[in-house]
């Protein structure tokens, strides 16, 4: 496994295997809990427990089927598009306005912008509740769209940030002296090239909310389900079977948005390698 | 000559013009986001600490009490007009059933204080005068604590406008009548063990993390391509995975009859199920879970960015594998040690959704009594307060993490 | 040296109209340290100026704030008859090669060149046309469907020409463009751009701190020190008549005696250094007293018998013979000094290592300066 071409002392064999072992195992700590409970979607039971005595599409069709669920999945899909299209459009126009000049006051910007990153949720989520309240967002879609879009601007300041960090600007003087005026410039060489970043900042705002529980439990009306939220409240009462039917679902979109992320760095790191 | 030197003033002036000008643009760009964030996220979370210091509850329902205690200078004897003032304010409040307003706010700061305001609310419904024209005399037949004079104090330093019970509560300090700040007696000492258990448990969550993490970053960043590739997949899956499921996951493998208990049963290394959920065991597996690719993310990182030649030099220059690890590799992995550490620590202590879901009572962390202290007992004064130290803590630690993180990539 | 030196009056441009002038330019970007400082210069039509000299003299900036990146905080320049300071890059007209080449990587080759007469509005059949014939003049009509990582260091170059050059623009800058390339390639690229600025009549300004590419190829060059044009002048003049000690220790190679002016006849200085040997030096920019710093290119130097007769003649130990091909360094210690010569390799009597000679120099050869003026 090493790469190291230097001979090995009967010690450092024994070490490298050892170190192997370790991390086999921390591999199986990593991804094994979250395979254990998928194959509880197929089961005929009652609860969330092993063993599957038969396995029976039942708690894959309720969910299917639930008013409640289809609400849920809904909500959830529509707030993480919304509130992303916000953070991406402010978190991008950000990230370029950050990247070039020096103006008053950079660094306390950039440190806002960046503090949804680490501000406790439960914080920002009973702040949000007492100050929505007066203002009638409480209980709307609304204010969970903008706490989320809050929440989400951070990732594509980020991503957005970084994909400028190893953008050349000569490129941008290059075409001025070429000929193209400033938004002419942007549209056709810088947005080209930094778009992995856009989309990536993008995905990662709406996994941000398609995950997030906090907020909704403090700002959503009872009849405003999300997946989360309802995942929330299935663990605390009934640990029913249909909670391992909403993880695949959960679990599906996680592996396309992960898939989607590794294909735009790849892509965006193919870019840079041309630059 | 003159004439020069104007136009060249003016150059100068429309230089600096545009100078400005490429600042604006900037600064119009970032503005946008600046806003949005002002009016959703930073005014917001102002609003909630505020409530840590402001203390209008009294006198929102109170006034003429209110008027009488904040013109006292809190010694000897409370003033005679606060009798009157505290009759026709109890009788008011209790007409406009906003009597428990003032009732709870005095509950924090008198022994039964809920109590004796409530039964107050009652009783002086019923008395329209009082005999020989004497409020203080009816307030003491109701009960005797009412003319104690450190209960005019306490109603005193409840009156507001701003206040340092709930900052002094949410560190288990209170003041004395005296005006002296004492920690509250052993037994009554709630806030110094959650605070103390949310710095324990994410410290503990930290330290796993770095313990599993960097064996399994180091052998990421030295291992074949394909290797690493399959490796970085673990690390990115629970990463992209919904906490919810994750906890939910480990509510399966954990539980009673869970998976993990089955297993061990059926080995035979143990005859009952062990007890590892709904506990601390329970509760720092799950968070070292969801947390270690925040750990392995950065080191892995900054492992990357060491040249192997540097071993190789050390290992040339006569050091043993160990000697070589311990004094040219780990220094160089430091910074990727300190960021993933605060990255997860910093995101640990304001962990809510896993504590409540796989803790049990004894579990639950800072985050937890806040939201119990908005939602439970309406408790906003100490739930912004608890929301003070937590957001102190988490601002302290982002600082040290931004300084660290700059320092990398200057260095 | 491969290629002829480029000499001025080669090419008459004494008679040629102003294309470009700067007037009075000052840059500074924090109010105190002035990058460029109150410069004057005029550039003729159809002239290859060269702004040389060393990292942070100030060229850069000058070429950036005629490009249009950087603005002057006060000052004028003017382009034909334009104030520029008005003018954002995009409509300056101006055609411009950067170090790394800038081509735009999401780009093919054919998409790059066409970026400019795109943003011109020019319609697509005469785009295509303009493309190849770019394409041809460089002499790289294959790529035009490659991405620029697909060429090679040499012919991206190529391509950053090809497009800075595809909208016919009257000038065109160049800064560093050759910096990336290796010596071989550098040399010939030196030779393409420069007869492409000669059948094309271009105006080029080029900024290298490169000065064998300054010499090679420039009508002019002015070199920068401290924000400072030093001197501007053709390459010859440059190279035998440098104007103050640094220009002549910047361009070529030289040897440096320092010493204290101990007399004056007419234009010739004594300088007696420290250890006391008395040179006759053509005074430059020196008084009749102070200090001096003396400097002797290594072709002027001679050694032993050819020694014989000069004004000026040092003793001294061969340390080192080193042979370079077309030519023999001979490194001579004297007088703490490194002082090197350059002799034919063709001399019959190469000095050996361990030599006790005699060296020296014409008085004519021998140029004191301003010690003060001479120090980077």
């Amino acid at each position: 496994m090493s790469q190291s071409t230097m001979p090995l002392t009967p010690l450092e064999r024994l070490s490298g295997w050892a170190l192997a072992g370790f991390a086999a195992l921390t591999a199986i700590f990593l991804i094994a809990p979250i395979l254990a409970i998928l194959p509880l979607g197929f089961s005929d039971g009652e609860f969330l427990v092993y063993p599957i005595r038969h396995f029976s599409m039942k708690w894959m069709e309720a969910f299917f089927a639930s008013e409640k669920w289809a609400v849920a999945v809904k909500n959830s899909f529509f707030i993480g598009a919304l509130s992303a299209a916000i953070a991406t459009v402010l978190g991008t126009m950000a990230a370029v306005g950050l990247a070039r000049h020096d103006f008053f006051g950079k660094k306390l910007i950039t440190g806002l912008v960046l503090s949804p990153l680490v501000v406790p949720i439960v914080i920002y989520a009973v702040g949000l509740y007492f100050f929505f309240a007066p203002l009638g967002l409480t209980q709307t879609y609304t204010g969970i769209v903008l706490a989320h879009a809050a929440l989400g601007s951070p990732f594509v300041v980020v991503t957005v940030g970084a994909s400028l960090a190893g953008f050349d600007h000569n490129l941008m003087r290059a075409a001025a002296s070429l000929g193209a005026p400033p938004m002419l410039a942007f549209r056709r060489v810088m947005l080209p090239l930094v778009l992995p970043g856009v989309v990536t900042g993008a995905l990662f705002a709406f996994a941000a909310s398609f995950d997030e529980v906090v907020t909704v439990l403090f700002l959503a009306a009872p009849d405003q389900r999300t997946i989360p939220r309802e995942m929330f409240s299935g663990l605390r009462e009934s640990l029913s079977p249909i909670i391992a039917a909403a993880s695949i679902v959960m679990m599906a979109t996680a592996i396309v948005l992960l898939i989607a992320v590794e294909l735009l760095k790849r892509r965006a790191e193919r870019m840079r390698n041309e630059a | 000559m003159t004439d020069v030197t104007a136009a060249e003033r003016d150059l100068v002036r429309a230089h600096a013009r545009a100078e400005r000008g490429r600042r604006w643009t900037a600064f119009f760009l970032v503005a946008p986001l600046f806003v949005f964030l002002i009016f959703t996220f930073l005014v917001p979370i102002g609003d909630m600490l505020r409530r840590s210091f402001m203390d209008g509850d009294v006198a929102s329902v109170w006034p003429q009490t209110v008027a009488v205690t904040r013109a006292w200078d809190g010694s000897g004897e409370a003033p005679a007009a606060l009798w009157p003032a505290l009759a026709a304010d109890i009788k008011a409040s209790a007409a406009s059933d906003t009597v428990a307003v003032a009732a709870r706010r005095l509950n924090y700061a008198i022994d039964g204080g809920r109590t004796l305001v409530m039964k107050a609310a009652r009783r002086l419904a019923k008395i329209e005068t009082p005999p020989n024209g004497d409020w203080r005399a009816v307030f003491a037949d109701l009960d005797e604590t009412w003319v104690a004079p450190k209960t005019a104090a306490a109603i005193r330093r409840a009156s507001g406008p701003v206040t340092d019970f709930y900052l002094l509560a949410a560190l288990d300090l209170r003041k004395t009548d005296a005006g002296a700040i004492v920690t509250t007696p052993e037994k009554d000492r709630i806030y110094r063990t959650v605070l103390w258990r949310t710095f324990s448990v994410s410290g503990m969550v930290t330290l796993f993390a770095l313990l599993i993490g960097y064996p399994y970053a180091y052998l990421m960043t030295r291992s074949s391509k394909r290797v690493a590739g399959v490796m970085t997949v673990f690390v990115l899956l629970p990463f992209w995975t919904s906490l919810l499921v994750r906890t939910a996951a480990w509510i399966v493998l954990l539980q009673e009859h869970g998976i993990l208990n089955d297993l061990l049963m059926r080995i035979g290394l143990i005859d009952h199920p062990l007890r590892l959920i709904f506990n601390r065991v329970g509760v720092v597996v799950a968070m070292t879970h969801v947390l270690l690719p925040f750990m392995v993310l950065p080191l892995a990182a900054v492992m990357k960015g060491i040249r192997p030649e540097t071993v190789r030099a050390a290992r040339s220059l006569g050091a043993t594998p160990m000697t070589a690890f311990r004094r040219i590799y780990f220094p160089q992995t430091l910074p990727g040690v300190a960021a993933g550490a605060l990255l997860v620590f910093i995101s640990a202590i304001g962990y809510y959704i896993t504590p409540a879901l796989v803790g049990g009572a004894d579990d639950q962390m800072l985050s937890w009594f806040i939201a119990f202290f908005v939602n439970d007992t309406i408790n906003w004064g100490l739930a912004a307060a608890l929301g003070v130290v937590l957001l102190a803590c988490t601002t302290v630690l982002s600082v040290v993490y931004a300084k660290i993180a700059t320092g990398r990539r200057f260095a | 040296m491969k290629k002829p030196v480029a000499v001025g009056g080669e090419r008459d441009l004494a008679h040629a109209p102003t294309l470009v002038t700067f007037q009075g330019v000052s840059k500074t970007y924090d109010g105190k340290v002035h990058v460029v400082k109150s410069l004057d210069l005029t550039i003729a039509k159809g002239e290859f100026l060269t702004l040389l000299g060393p990292s942070g003299s100030g060229k850069t900036t000058c070429l950036m704030m005629l490009a249009g990146f950087e603005v002057p905080t006060s000052g004028e320049i003017y382009l034909g008859d334009w104030a520029l300071s008005k003018k954002p890059p995009h409509e300056r007209g101006i055609g411009m090669v950067f170090q790394n080449y800038a081509l735009f990587p999401h780009m093919t080759i054919a998409e790059n060149i066409a970026f400019p007469l795109e943003v011109r509005g020019m319609n697509r059949a005469s785009v295509k046309e303009k493309v190849t014939r770019a394409l041809d003049m460089v002499r790289l009509p294959q790529v035009a469907d490659r991405k620029p990582s697909q060429l090679s260091g040499g012919q991206q170059q190529r391509i950053a020409l090809a497009r800075a050059l595809v909208f016919e623009p009257e000038l065109v800058l160049m800064d560093e463009p050759l910096g990336a390339l290796d010596k071989q390639l550098r040399e010939h690229m030196q030779y393409e751009i420069r007869s492409l600025h000669m059948s094309l009549g271009l105006t080029m300004v080029y900024v290298t701190h490169d000065q064998t590419e300054a010499l090679t190829m420039s009508d002019r060059i002015a070199v920068f020190a401290g924000g400072h044009i030093r001197q501007c002048a053709d390459p010859r003049k440059l190279y035998e008549e440098p104007s103050d000690g640094l220009v002549a220790t910047f361009v070529g190679e030289s040897n440096r005696f320092d010493g204290a002016i101990t007399g004056r006849d007419g234009d010739v200085v004594t300088v007696t250094t420290a250890a006391g040997t008395r040179l006759r030096a053509a005074a430059i920019d020196v008084g009749s007293e102070g200090s001096a710093a003396v400097i002797v290119r290594p072709e002027n130097v001679r050694v032993g018998a050819a020694a014989s007769g000069l004004d000026d003649t040092i003793a001294g130990r061969v340390a080192d013979v080193v042979y370079h091909g077309d030519h023999l360094q001979v490194h001579i210690a004297a007088e703490g000094l490194d002082v090197v010569a350059k002799q034919s390799a063709r001399d019959v009597v190469a000095p050996r290592p361990g030599d006790e000679i005699v060296f020296g120099f014409s008085t004519a050869h021998a140029r004191a300066y301003d010690p003060a003026r001479t120090d980077h």
